[in-house]
């Protein structure tokens, strides 16, 4: 079960970052204060999903979705307002962020799912799984470096949703390696849902979001522009934007 | 008090990234060079090379033993500099997953230093040689040394959350703390006896950390002269220190480095 009440998060713009010193000191001796702008990535917004729901997030760039992924998952801690999120949640969040070149794809397993918060028993059952879903056992101990990016995304895709989660957030990668193993990742997500996962799930392709969605909330300037039926949302939706 | 606590465990849960993100670095750290992992104990003795050609005439008379006592300063210094130095740029060089999946952030700084650890375990082999081959027996008091090497590590930890977190606001801090550490260095007593300091300068050596610290190390491995209260009290204390102004900085900074880095 996911809840936010009132969720508001606050980016404070600095005008001109000063990052060094030189930069504070001349601006001191000119008398100029840091202006300090503040920008509300995400303003009011309220939203319960529960357990097996899937909602679809969509709004033009900068609207907030990514934004309001990471309130949920935890690396934003909100200015105001309480988030509630039980159970495991898995990002595949530009999934190959936490994987290092020089190692190998079985150590880059380990890697990347204890970044997950994986203990190392969680990982030693998982890892044959991973590796067969992602097609990959005869390189699996080649360094990533000389993977190609369809199978550097493969294997990240595996691992992270061999996480067994109760809460998928998917930010924009569903398009996944060559098109066999699209349809496969695709098919993997459907089972989530029938296993009663909760998904999150922003992207610009309105046919995959209606698909794949109960609901759907269109954010704008960081606030709930419309939250409802997937038809009825994407179809206001892209009418607005035409 | 709670909340600091609840952090610790959740750092915690996260021990299995702690020990892969070292075992990552430890890896990769040498792969490309023909000689690879041979490079950390090759490295201080390099170094023992270089100080004992240019200072032995100097002070080889004064100090007894000199390229064990060169070696200890050497080793001692690069585990908490090496440490301290790479985890100034934790926060900044993992941004990337910071900025995208939750995790305890100070395990970053925590896992650097602790690879330097490793790194510092295996440097013994070379130090044991030059120790024993500079007729030197090994004392007693090696079993105090575990307790020497937790101090550094603590005081180091807390270095590496205080750079570290200052280190995301302003740039400058990882550039400071490397001419800072220079001059630290130099400060420690590593290729010099104290003695041939100056008494106003010898009596500051007590605020020096470093120096407790090495003077311990030297004292737990081969010259039982150096293993004083004194040195136990002070380093002990200035490890608590730097690891709670470490732990405050970062804890109070740890939801809002995002917005910066």
């Amino acid at each position: 079960m996911i809840a936010l009440q009132d969720v508001s998060v606050r980016y404070r713009l600095i005008r001109e970052r000063r990052r060094t010193f030189q930069a504070h000191v001349i601006a001191y001796i000119k008398g100029r204060r840091i202006e300090k702008e503040t920008l509300w990535a995400l303003r009011h917004i309220s939203l319960d999903l529960r357990k097996g729901e899937a909602i679809g997030i969509i709004g033009p760039n900068g609207a907030g979705k990514s934004t309001l992924l990471k309130v949920i998952s935890g690396v934003i801690k909100p200015a105001e307002g309480t988030v509630i999120a039980n159970g495991k949640i898995a990002p595949l969040i530009e999934l190959a962020a936490g994987f290092d070149d020089e190692l190998t794809g079985r150590e880059n397993i380990f890697l990347n799912a204890s970044i997950l918060g994986f203990s190392r028993k969680q990982i030693e059952d998982r890892v044959s799984s991973i590796v067969a879903f992602s097609e990959l056992t005869d390189f699996i101990d080649t360094p990533l470096k000389h993977y190609s990016s369809g199978m550097v995304a493969r294997l990240a895709f595996s691992v992270a949703t061999e996480a067994n989660p109760d809460t998928l957030i998917i930010d924009e990668v569903l398009a996944v390696g060559d098109v066999r193993f699209k349809q496969k990742s695709k098919e993997r997500i459907s089972e989530f849902k029938d296993r009663g996962v909760t998904i999150l799930f922003v992207s610009h392709d309105m046919e995959q979001i209606r698909n794949l969605c109960d609901k759907v909330l269109w954010l704008d300037h960081g606030k709930v522009k419309m939250l409802g039926e997937p038809s009825q949302v994407t179809e206001a939706y892209l009418s607005s934007s035409s | 008090m709670v909340n600091s606590l609840e952090e610790a465990r959740e750092i915690f849960r996260y021990r299995e990234l702690l020990r892969n993100l070292v075992s990552r670095d430890i890896k990769t750290r040498y792969k490309r060079s023909a000689l690879g992992f041979l490079w950390v104990m090759l490295d201080p003795l390099l170094m023992l090379l270089i100080f004992y050609v240019i200072f032995a005439g100097l002070f080889g008379k004064s100090v007894g033993k000199y390229s064990a006592y060169v070696m200890t300063g050497i080793i001692m210094w690069q585990f908490f500099s090496q440490g301290t130095k790479v985890a100034s740029l934790a926060f900044i060089k993992n941004r990337n997953l910071i900025n995208k999946i939750y995790l305890p952030k100070a395990i970053f700084p925590l896992s650097v230093v602790a690879s330097s650890l490793v790194h510092f375990i295996f440097s013994l082999v070379p130090l044991f040689i030059i120790i024993l081959s500079s007729g030197a027996g090994l004392s007693l008091n090696l079993v105090m040394l575990p307790y020497v090497v937790s101090m550094v590590f603590i005081f180091s930890l807390g270095i590496a959350l205080t750079v570290s977190t200052l280190a995301v606001f302003f740039h400058d801090i990882t550039y400071i703390y490397d001419v800072l550490l220079m001059g630290w260095m130099y400060l420690s007593a590593i290729f010099y006896p104290v003695s041939i300091l100056p008494p106003h300068l010898q009596f500051l050596m007590a605020f020096n950390p470093l120096y407790h610290y090495i003077s311990l190390f030297r004292g737990s491995l081969y010259d039982t002269s150096q293993f004083t209260m004194e040195h136990i009290i002070l380093g002990s204390v200035f490890a608590l220190l730097s690891f709670f102004i470490g732990w405050m900085i970062y804890f109070r900074n740890r939801d809002s480095l995002l917005f910066y880095l």
